[in-house]
């Protein structure tokens, strides 16, 4: 349904848009500039996180492939490193955990978290006080020292990293969902549901989350952005993944004592790190802008 | 001195148009004129839609975002507004021309004592400061009858009611001595008590300050009482204008007429009649706009625009057939009444409702009994608990004190710990289906949750027909299965609301302000069917509404309540003919009425 509206109006206040179904978040995204951009850009680091093993020209862990410490030739596009490896075929593999991890633990912190915020905001009361003020115990904590401390009480792994980071995102999510939810149930839909005497589960799952999907899949979106960034910190912090497999972070924090040399080894990963969080706050923005006009635009597709 | 009778604002052929997305305009008001008179009040009545506010606020050359005014003039004492420029425009808003709108918690700052509001217009427009200043705000006060006014200029709005908030927006208007006056709505949402001393306090300002006023409205009814003049819109023209009590007594208009049957009235209890259709959504260009909706419509009404005519005393109409019009009887007859049955349905005994931190209990110690079939009124102002109540019989507010017995068994207090046969047969529809209904889920889905939890009679394969079913029986057209309530008109989303509830098979139904949000045309019809509805399944209805003359077209019998306490009850008959609480007197002499009595 994309009918304008024809109103005869009095002021702005009173013209009622005679909107038509609320366009999938999807079809926002696609019909501004910005998400169409994102969605190109992303698609290509995506199809390069995937495809990118396929198209490897060297083994990318083989050292002394190239000479060390090489700036780009015609063997190796974009150089080697300091072990003689190809920048380009580890390039081609590294971009794998920077995705899958945040997409992983960002979902669960969003599975997790939404319930809590969800159910604390709809009970109120004493239900409410505990899971806030879990959240804000949580979030008085600085990022990083709660995976540097997992990190060295646990020692370093993918389930670990999944974990810490979702431990980080968990409150920050929850709350907006909280807050979310705490306008919708002031709405007569949820009197008229409980009325009927519906559970809260089926007040909570088919009464308000449709209302919320909105803000929070904007909110999802920045959220994985952060996480990109915060896994590509670990790992040019050396805390994530373990040599000698490559990883756009790591590959950044080896190259930069030799980006006089071969100053390709540090741009080019940094580049695609780049590339993929410009495209996803462009998916983003385009979801936020769409949710702020509260999906009341007609979207023309 | 001011002469009554001198035009102060004079209105010529006004249109508005709105600009589409396209960047084509949609002309939402044609060719409108009117003239303000010294001392005289122009109400301009309307729906929903009309373009009544636009006219009002074009007319003073202000424009709402996205308008533009696509021709016409609008003369103050010789001056044309609408070719004056934005800074001149600011000299004369607020100290000649006066503007006051519906909500007066919007209109004041929240942040600024009334006195310092009050102090801006008088230091911007006529340079007064410091105790000059303070003795005309105590003035102004003083004349709305704002008790200690010295004391009211150190308060905030929010510490003042919201009938008192609109005498002080009506004191910020009238602070430079104006001689204009726009009110846009300025009584709606107010209860009628406070409604009538507005209106009265307006009255005489309008005499003794000798001020042109435009007086906004979608309450015939209370135009009818208050205006001197009266103009009707339709799809953004005038549809029909002349003395108030020429308009109301004998219409010129099939529209004016129309409107005139859909106003319920506490005098008599007598049918409303709704509109059916819904209004064009621009201005009609080749047509009489209202052809589509008339009943006397003629196949000349829809190849040609029908020009205003007046028959040469001062009441024009648009319409070609209007000295047939005039002739004709009324619309409107005596409601079938309801037939309640001996058993009692409901009965609530000595219930207490309490909100944490509030004063007093919002219900102190209310009973009733509620008949099979019964129809039941509780009328009240704001916060006299009517609302409150009628959470506590469906569930959602739980009592302090006090029982409720459906067919004799004693209700849990919470809707969820009461069997799924009790909370079938109490079904609840609320004021506002924009926020009764979820917007993200369709019309069958909404219709459906009722069936599919309580009605065992019907299999799944049979949800759909079934809904369809319901749908039908509350006159919406077919193809809305699939929609969303956002693609509905408001009376059409009440509709689905009330397909909802009968979807259960209740016994009872609690209503609350169920047709405040509507427009009297689309009020009438919604009524109707209630009545029919509940006639024909025997279901018995609670009905409360702020709205006497509502509740004595739809109630068998009535119960006014104040301060969370039942102070009258009766058949409405004899409460409203013979109303023996002073405060059910009070309120019945607040109505503004159509009827002569």
């Amino acid at each position: 349904m994309t009918t304008t509206s024809d109103v005869v109006g009095l002021t702005t206040a009173e013209v009622v848009e005679e909107e038509g179904r609320p366009p999938a978040a999807w079809r926002a995204i696609l019909a501004s500039t910005e998400g169409r951009i994102g969605v190109g850009i992303g698609a290509a680091v995506l199809f390069v996180i995937i495809f990118g093993r396929f198209f490897t020209p060297y083994p990318p862990n083989a050292v002394g492939i190239g000479g060390a410490t090489t700036g780009p030739s015609a063997a190796h596009l974009l150089g080697t490193d300091s072990l003689g490896r190809d920048t380009l075929s580890r390039l081609l593999v590294g971009g794998t955990h920077i995705i899958v991890i945040p997409l992983i633990a960002v979902s669960l912190a969003w599975l997790l978290g939404g319930t809590l915020g969800m159910l604390g905001a709809y009970r109120g009361g004493t239900v409410d006080a505990v899971i806030a003020r879990g959240f804000d115990l949580v979030m008085s904590l600085p990022p990083l020292l709660i995976v540097l401390v997992a990190i060295a009480a646990l020692g370093t792994s993918n389930l670990v990293l999944v974990l810490t980071i979702m431990v980080v995102y968990l409150p920050r999510m929850g709350r907006l969902v909280r807050g979310a939810t705490q306008a919708v149930i002031t709405n007569e839909y949820v009197a008229a549901a409980q009325a009927r005497g519906e559970r809260t589960r089926a007040i909570l799952f088919r009464e308000v989350l449709p209302n919320i999907m909105a803000p929070t899949a904007a909110d999802f979106a920045l959220r994985i952005t952060y996480a990109v960034i915060f896994v590509a910190t670990l790992n040019f912090l050396g805390l994530g993944v373990k040599p000698p497999n490559a990883d756009w972070g790591v590959m950044v924090a080896d190259g930069r004592g030799y980006i006089n040399l071969a100053p390709l080894g540090t741009l080019a990963p940094a580049a695609a790190i780049a590339l993929l969080s410009i495209a996803l706050n462009l998916i983003a923005d385009a979801l936020t802008q769409h949710v702020t006009r509260g999906g009341r635009e007609i979207v023309p597709l | 001195m001011t002469v009554r009778g001198e035009v102060v604002l004079d209105v010529d052929g006004l249109s508005v148009g709105y600009v589409r997305r396209d960047g084509s305009i949609n002309t939402v008001v044609d060719s409108v004129s009117f003239q303000l008179e010294r001392g005289t009040i122009l109400g301009l009545a309307g729906e929903s839609g009309c373009g009544k506010s636009t006219t009002a606020l074009a007319a003073i050359s202000y424009r709402a975002p996205g308008s533009r005014i696509l021709s016409g003039r609008s003369q103050l004492q010789g001056v044309d507004l609408l070719g004056l420029s934005t800074q001149r425009l600011r000299r004369i808003w607020g100290s000649k021309v006066a503007y006051v709108a519906q909500s007066a918690a919007l209109a004041l700052n929240p942040a600024l004592t009334v006195g310092r509001q009050l102090s801006q217009p008088l230091a911007v427009h006529l340079g007064l400061h410091g105790s000059a200043s303070r003795a005309r705000q105590v003035e102004l006060l003083e004349s709305m009858g704002l008790p200690d006014p010295a004391r009211a200029l150190r308060r905030y709005p929010f510490q003042f009611s919201g009938g008192q908030q609109q005498r002080v927006a009506l004191a910020l208007a009238l602070s430079c001595k104006p001689d204009v006056l726009i009110l846009d709505e300025p009584t709606t949402g107010l209860d009628v008590t406070t409604q009538a001393r507005i209106t009265k306090l307006l009255r005489g300002l309008v005499t003794d300050f000798g001020l042109g006023c435009l007086y906004v409205s979608h309450d015939l009814a209370l135009l009818a009482t208050l205006a001197d003049r009266l103009a009707v819109m339709y799809a953004g023209e005038i549809v029909e204008a002349g003395a108030a009590g020429a308009v109301v007594s004998k219409q010129r208009h099939p529209y004016t007429q129309a409107l005139l049957a859909a106003v319920p009235s506490v005098r008599r209890p007598r049918e409303v009649v709704g509109i059916p259709g819904r209004p064009p959504t621009s201005v009609v260009l080749d047509a009489c706009a209202y052809a589509p909706r008339c009943r006397y419509v003629l196949p000349a009404c829809r190849t040609g625009r029908v020009a205003m005519r007046d028959p040469g005393d001062g009441h024009a109409a648009r319409c070609i057939r209007l000295e047939e019009i005039e002739k004709l009887p009324a619309l409107g007859s005596e409601l079938a009444a309801a037939r309640p049955g001996r058993d009692v349905l409901l009965e609530v005994d000595g219930i207490v409702c309490a909100y944490t931190g509030a004063e007093g209990p919002a219900v102190n110690g209310v009973g009733f009994v509620v008949h099979g079939a019964e129809r039941v009124g509780i009328v009240g102002e704001s916060g006299s608990g009517k609302s409150t109540l009628l959470r506590a019989i469906a569930g959602l507010h739980r009592p302090q004190a006090g029982s409720i017995r459906l067919g004799g068994i004693e209700l849990a207090p919470t809707a969820v710990k009461r069997p799924r046969s009790v909370r079938r047969e109490i079904q609840l529809v609320f004021q506002n289906p924009d926020s009764s209904l979820n917007p993200r889920h369709t019309i069958l889905d909404i219709v459906a949750r009722p069936i599919r939890l309580f009605r065992d009679d019907v299999p799944r394969a049979r949800e759909r027909e079934t809904v369809q079913e319901l749908l039908d029986a509350v006159k919406l057209p077919s193809g809305l299965l699939y929609r969303y309530p956002a693609e509905l008109s408001g009376g059409q989303r009440q509709r689905v609301a009330l397909a909802r509830a009968f979807s259960a098979k209740p016994s009872l139904l609690l209503c609350d302000e169920v047709t405040s949000a509507l427009d009297v045309s689309v009020q009438a019809t919604i009524l109707e069917l209630i009545a029919e509805l509940s006639e024909q399944t025997q279901t018995a209805v609670v009905w409360v509404s702020h709205d006497l003359a509502v509740v004595r077209t739809i109630a068998n019998r009535a119960l006014v309540m104040r301060d969370g306490e039942v102070c009258e009850e009766g058949e409405t008959d004899e409460l409203f003919a013979a109303a023996r609480h002073p405060y059910t007197r009070e309120l019945l002499a607040a109505i503004p009425e159509l009827l002569p009595a």
